[in-house]
């Protein structure tokens, strides 16, 4: 009977419902957009550790992300090539240039020069063209989402990066990174649009023939390489994904959003919350009058508020959903983990419940003499 | 005589008005018994209704004993209160004081169900016997919005019988209505008042109640000056 009166009083109330409910909505859907562009941009962060199904990355001494790696001997590949547990190994070369539009703007790009692209670090996902344009010497490719930032070029149009003539043989999609747009070439290609020496690269990517020896590989490929950084892929995506975190204000200036949006619905559900109790003090002096207690009264309020935020959550996931829809596989970096989608709805509703305290405890208070005055 | 349902004896109450301390009910004793109609008369002020709810357990007063069914319970916990209140005490308020949001059944029951119980049916039946016996029955899924001042003070009544009280208050349940309304209920609140099993205290300044009541109580200035039963106290003020 009390969760049915805390139904029918929010049912009558409905303008007061309709505002706590916004409120929620408002929890669910800024802090989900705030964190799923968050996550969106993680992914940028370490794009290529994350998509390079290679078990070990072998880096410059003391990198702290991918970007800042420094150039290493290109020997190291046979090297660690020659271990046992290692099933194979990849060079790679990585590094910023400038694109040269149809309209002669530059454009920042980062140029990624790979071996083998069915191994490491081949571009996931084409628009057009495939994996095979990547042996031509002059092919270069182009994501689909940049396509307008380039002055629109097509599939086997000539362009120039960092003042070398390159010709597009494929179009990927989606595939975007944080420290720029993506264009993918063979090594050879990239060693001469990076004007990177000979025998050298940016890192050099091992897949081990079982990944339940990884730690013992590392341990085994640092002894062998100690001017190196060896780190697993896992390691170094979170440290890079922490670099940027701490070094560009992007956590605190996440935080503080998602602190906002939280702040602006706790503050709607308290006061819309607040003012349903004010104008519902009678009826619960008429219930206390009765012989509801206070625990009563307590559950019917706080049952208000669950059944508010599990409205709210709701409609705020279908929102979020809509928004992740819409933004997926735009410029708009988005992307929503599952196993987030219950902690923001667990928050959300502790929030809620938090923000009934005040209405809960005017509730309580209500005299059931009030009703005789 | 039958023991008295309410004993009330040396009761007091004072309110906190800001610096100062007023005392509204000087020391009163009162006795209320089965079977009968108490109607407690005065001027606005005069510390009616505050007697009213101490008796309604609603009120603690300042000074005195409190006992139901020869049980001491001035000193009785909140919640023990809220029960004895639920199934002892029958209220009917001013202004009938239905809750907008719920239907006149819902209303009529919900405080039987109040602290988390089930409805039983035995419940639903009796709730629709009463609204029968009212000439409600047509009003069992109406909003109170929907109900005219007279119906919903008898659906107030109806809620007030639910838990078949042994002790009815009632605080002025005419004085909102118009005249025909107010016959209604008064008709009504007289037919109740034959249950020998049940006492029945109203508060009221409406003289049409007065050749009804078995007993009349009158209040000045926080004292009672006129008990019909004891018909000396009125010698002694």
């Amino acid at each position: 009977m009390r969760s049915l009166v805390a139904l029918k009083i929010l049912l009558y109330d409905r303008s007061t419902t309709i505002g706590a409910i916004i409120g929620v909505v408002a929890i669910v859907f800024l802090v989900g957009q705030q964190l799923s562009v968050l996550f969106g941009l993680f992914n940028y962060m370490s794009v290529l550790v994350d998509h390079s199904e290679t078990d070990i990355w072998i880096c410059s001494a003391n990198t702290e992300n991918l970007n800042s790696s420094g150039l290493i001997p290109e020997r190291y590949l046979e090297r660690v090539s020659a271990l046992s547990e290692v099933l194979w190994a990849e060079p790679l070369l990585y590094g910023g240039a400038s694109f040269k539009t149809k309209d002669g703007r530059n454009e920042g790009v980062q140029v990624v020069g790979i071996r083998n692209p069915s191994r490491a670090v081949g571009p996931w996902k084409f628009s057009q063209g495939s994996a095979e344009s990547f042996f031509q010497y002059n092919g270069v490719t182009l994501d689909l989402l940049d396509l307008s930032k380039y002055g629109n070029p097509k599939l086997n149009d000539i362009c120039e990066i960092n003042g070398k003539f390159a010709k597009i043989t494929a179009i990927t999609q989606g595939i975007k990174g944080f420290a720029g747009r993506m264009v993918f070439t063979n090594i050879v290609k990239a060693r001469e649009i990076l004007n990177t020496p000979p025998g050298r690269c940016k890192a050099v990517l091992v897949k081990l023939r079982s990944k339940e020896n990884l730690n013992a590989a590392v341990s085994k490929i640092e002894e062998l390489l100690p001017s190196a950084k060896v780190l697993s892929a896992s390691e170094l995506s979170k440290k890079t994904r922490f670099y940027y975190i701490k070094n560009t204000g992007m956590g605190g200036s996440f935080g503080f959003s998602t602190l906002i949006g939280a702040l602006v619905g706790i503050i709607i559900i308290t006061l819309t919350m607040y003012t349903g109790v004010l104008q519902r003090q009678k009826d619960f002096a008429v219930l206390r009058a009765l012989g509801a207690r206070k625990i009563d009264i307590f559950v019917i309020v706080l049952s208000q508020a669950f059944i508010i935020a599990a409205i709210g959550i709701f409609i705020g996931f279908f929102l979020l959903a809509l928004f992740l829809y819409a933004t997926y596989e735009s410029a708009l970096p988005s992307y929503f983990p599952r196993e987030v989608a219950p902690v923001l709805a667990l928050a959300t509703l502790v929030l809620c419940l938090g923000g009934s305290l005040l209405a809960v405890r005017k509730a309580i208070s209500v005299e059931p003499a009030s009703v005789f005055r | 005589m039958s023991d008295p349902i309410l004993r009330m004896i040396n009761i007091t109450r004072d309110f906190h008005d800001g610096t100062k301390i007023r005392r509204v009910l000087n020391e009163t004793d009162l006795n209320i018994y089965p079977g009968e109609l108490t109607l407690i008369a005065g001027p606005s002020g005069s510390g009616k209704t505050t007697l009213l709810t101490i008796m309604g357990l609603i009120l603690k007063p300042t000074a005195g004993k409190v006992y139901i069914n020869n049980k001491d319970v001035t000193t009785a916990s909140e919640n023990m209160k809220a029960n004895l209140r639920r199934e002892n005490y029958g209220f009917v308020f001013q202004l009938a004081e239905l809750l907008p949001a719920l239907s006149v059944f819902e209303n009529i029951t919900v405080s039987s169900c109040i602290q988390g119980a089930a409805l039983k049916p035995q419940l639903k039946k009796r709730a629709g016997e009463l609204l029968e016996s009212f000439g409600l029955q047509d009003c069992l899924h109406l909003q109170p919005l929907q109900l005219s001042g007279g119906q919903k003070q008898r659906v107030a009544i109806v809620r007030a019988l639910m838990n078949e009280p042994s002790l009815l208050l009632c605080d002025e349940p005419t004085s909102a209505l118009d005249a025909e309304s107010s016959q209604i209920v008064l008709d009504t609140l007289k037919n109740i008042s034959k249950d020998k099993s049940r006492a029945m205290v109203m508060v009221t300044h409406d003289p049409r109640v007065f050749p009804y009541a078995d007993r009349l109580l009158k209040i000045e200035n926080g004292s009672v000056v006129y008990d019909s039963n004891e018909p000396q106290r009125s010698d002694a003020v």
